[in-house]
């Protein structure tokens, strides 16, 4: 209950986000609301192209170049407005409180550049210390990231590593500032299935260790059970259901995030259910450049009314202990609640 | 590593074997006999023909083609081009007289194209669609397709026609360089400013871009830090082959502006159809370009740690 009232680390109010490239515009983000504590990992679920790049990093001003971004609503850390804030000032604000990981180490990491001395060149910078304790601070954070033999490595090129090594670079990188947040998107997709999980143990280790909160964008679904605190699920740009991870994985509300996980036949399992939602979801998310009055998921909805197509559905909270469920699907949540109401009349 | 600057080095060794044999057996081909031209030069119009028929036995004229290429490559890679048809002189002399014009025409050409195109790419890159970014823009196509002697004669039409600031032909003084420096940079400027630009501008996407701003540095930030050394190469790579133009530019340059030059001493050669001198100056000129692109090859090969590393991995 203290949460709730504490400011959070990272918030976003409100936030619309839309794209506008030559050929199309876009609405990337419509409206979203998010927040992320200290010390919390918080799991961004959704499909290819439903949004979690672009809300994350868009309030950062980290979107590439070659689009023209307009952000409305808020977004603040730490109590400070990342929006309509300077470029200069926003820079700062990025160094000193984010770090950030991508998908692919290889092409995030300059190939002109050694790891070791970047890594330094950042301390000195943001740390503000000398070139020497630079240096040492590089291979201590190679070292802390799990990288064998830290002083060998330190003057290696990003071609000459693995894929897995340059992801603890990366994440070394992420660190080098003492983040408050740090923003991992997609952070194992492009690695072999036994660093991944190697890469996830050292996230967490992190965030457990530092009181990091960490914003971790990701497709799958056994590694938000195995990560998450909370978890948003992101569907064309709009939060389906939002929630602590057990309320969202083990009691999943909205049509969509049934979908999601009943793709992954171990987690329902566990549960002991059987297959109520729909088996995966049929069909491709809709074309983001028209923008429809109502809900989004309507075409592949297996529960949709006709009103569905007219009014955009609210994010309701859900009556659990908690209070920090919400799902945007009137027809699931009606559905849901008599449910509840129809177990405790059975107890 | 070494392998590969020695092969580059082999490659550019054949190359200038066989564009020197082609240049060769043109000259060769062309209309106009040596042998009667160094008679008439000597005894008059009315030189008889056992006089040009001696000549060209003395100068090894009548032997096979691949036999006088052979003994002229031969003497010239020794140094010794010959005497110009035209002077009497030593080609050799006269290219040690006048290299030093022509070395320093390039090299100041070549200093403000490098400084300028930076500076001009780097400005379009922080403007990046403002109006700054398109009037430069305009400028480079307007640079790149203008010919020499034109902008030659504008500008000696403005600075020392109307304003009478700069003497119209180059001496002695660091004043009357500037246009003719001036006029040789123009070109491979435009074009490298375009090549600073378009590369920029694709690095400024690459995610390693966004890595930097995620670091905290401002745009202009991850322009001078990530993407400009991430241009060297291709910028390198255009440079060399600018700057080996420019020696075709100096034909233009010093005749119009009336340097004593290499570029100068070939358009003699061939008004008065010197064909040793031509010759000389043809072979230079491929030595110049082989040579120039060889070593801008090695530094790209050093440069770029993906390469250079190889050895070692
Ligand atoms: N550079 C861009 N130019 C044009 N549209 C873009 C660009 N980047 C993102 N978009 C659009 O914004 C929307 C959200 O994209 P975003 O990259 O945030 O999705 P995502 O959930 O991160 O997908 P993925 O899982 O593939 O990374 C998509 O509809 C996409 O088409
Ligand atoms: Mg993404």
């Amino acid at each position: 209950m203290n949460k709730l009232k504490k400011e959070p680390l990272f918030k976003v109010k409100d936030l619309v986000i839309d794209l506008y490239t030559e050929q199309v515009s876009v609405r990337a983000v419509d409206s979203v609301n998010l927040e992320v504590n200290a010390g919390e990992i918080l799991a961004v679920v959704g499909e290819s192209g439903s949004g979690k790049t672009v809300m994350t990093l868009g309030p950062l001003g980290l979107l590439p170049e070659g689009v023209s971004v307009d952000i409305r609503g808020q977004s603040q850390c730490s109590g400070q407005d990342l929006l309509n804030k300077p470029a200069r000032e926003l820079a700062k604000l990025r160094g000193e409180n984010f770090g950030i990981i991508f998908q692919d180490p290889i092409s995030a990491l300059n190939p002109m550049k050694k790891v070791g001395p970047q890594l330094a060149s950042q301390a000195v910078r943001l740390r503000g210390v000398s070139k020497q304790q630079g240096k040492e601070i590089a291979i201590e954070l190679l070292q802390r990231t799990g990288i064998p033999d830290p002083e060998d490595r330190y003057n290696r090129y990003p071609h000459e590593m693995s894929g897995g090594m340059l992801q603890r670079v990366m994440i070394a990188l992420a660190l080098v500032g003492n983040p408050k947040i740090l923003i991992a998107d997609e952070p194992i997709t492009a690695l072999d299935a036994t660093v991944q999980a190697q890469i996830l143990e050292l996230l967490k280790d992190i965030q457990c260790r530092e009181n990091i909160a960490i914003i971790l964008i990701t497709h799958d679904i056994s590694v938000v059970a195995q990560m998450a605190d909370q978890v948003a699920v992101l569907y064309a740009g709009r939060i389906a259901e939002y929630g602590t991870m057990e309320d969202v994985l083990t009691r999943p509300v909205h049509p969509y995030t049934k979908g999601l996980l009943s793709s992954v036949p171990d987690l329902r399992s566990k549960r002991g259910e059987n297959a109520s939602g729909p088996a995966g979801i049929t069909g491709s998310p809709p074309d983001q450049s028209s923008l429809l009055p109502g809900c989004r998921f309507v075409e592949r909805c297996p529960v949709a009314q006709t009103f569905c197509s007219k009014f955009r559905p609210p994010l309701e909270v859900l009556p659990h202990l908690s209070q920090r469920h919400f799902v945007a699907c009137p027809v699931a949540v009606e559905s849901t609640i008599e449910q509840m109401e129809g177990e405790a009349y059975e107890q | 590593m070494l392998t590969l600057i020695a092969r580059r080095t082999l490659l550019a060794l054949a190359m200038i074997l066989a564009a020197s044999a082609l240049t060769f057996a043109l000259i060769a081909a062309a209309p106009g006999n040596v042998a009667a031209l160094i008679a008439e030069r000597t005894a008059g119009p009315s030189a008889s023909a056992e006089l040009v028929q001696s000549i060209a036995d003395d100068l090894g004229l009548n032997d096979p083609l691949p036999v006088r290429y052979g003994r002229w490559l031969s003497d010239s890679v020794a140094g010794d081009f010959g005497g110009s048809l035209r002077t009497g002189k030593p080609i050799l002399e006269e290219f040690a007289e006048r290299a030093p014009v022509t070395g320093l025409l390039l090299v100041c050409g070549g200093a403000i194209a490098l400084i300028m195109s930076l500076t001009i790419g780097m400005l379009g890159a922080i403007s990046n669609g403002g109006k700054i970014d398109s009037l430069l823009r305009a400028l480079s196509l307007a640079g790149a397709s203008t010919p020499n002697f034109f902008v030659a004669a504008l500008l000696v039409m403005l600075f020392s026609v109307t304003l009478g600031w700069l003497p119209a032909f180059a001496g002695s003084s660091a004043a009357s360089w500037i246009m003719p420096c001036l006029t040789i940079a123009l070109f491979p400027c435009s074009v490298l400013s375009r090549v600073v630009r378009v590369n920029l501008q694709e690095i400024m996407s690459r995610p390693f871009a966004t890595t930097g701003f995620a670091m905290g540095y401002t745009r202009l930030g991850v322009l001078t830090r990530e993407a400009l050394p991430n241009i060297a190469v291709p910028y390198l790579t255009t440079f060399g082959a600018q700057f080996t133009l420019m020696i075709i530019g100096s034909i233009v340059v010093e005749t119009v502006f009336a340097m004593k030059g290499i570029g100068a001493f070939f358009i003699e050669a061939i008004r008065f159809r010197d064909f040793i001198s031509m010759q000389a100056t043809l072979l230079s000129f491929i030595m110049f370009f082989v040579f120039v692109n060889l070593f801008v090859d090695i530094i790209c090969l050093l440069i770029d740690p993906r390469i250079r590393r190889q050895s070692n991995a």
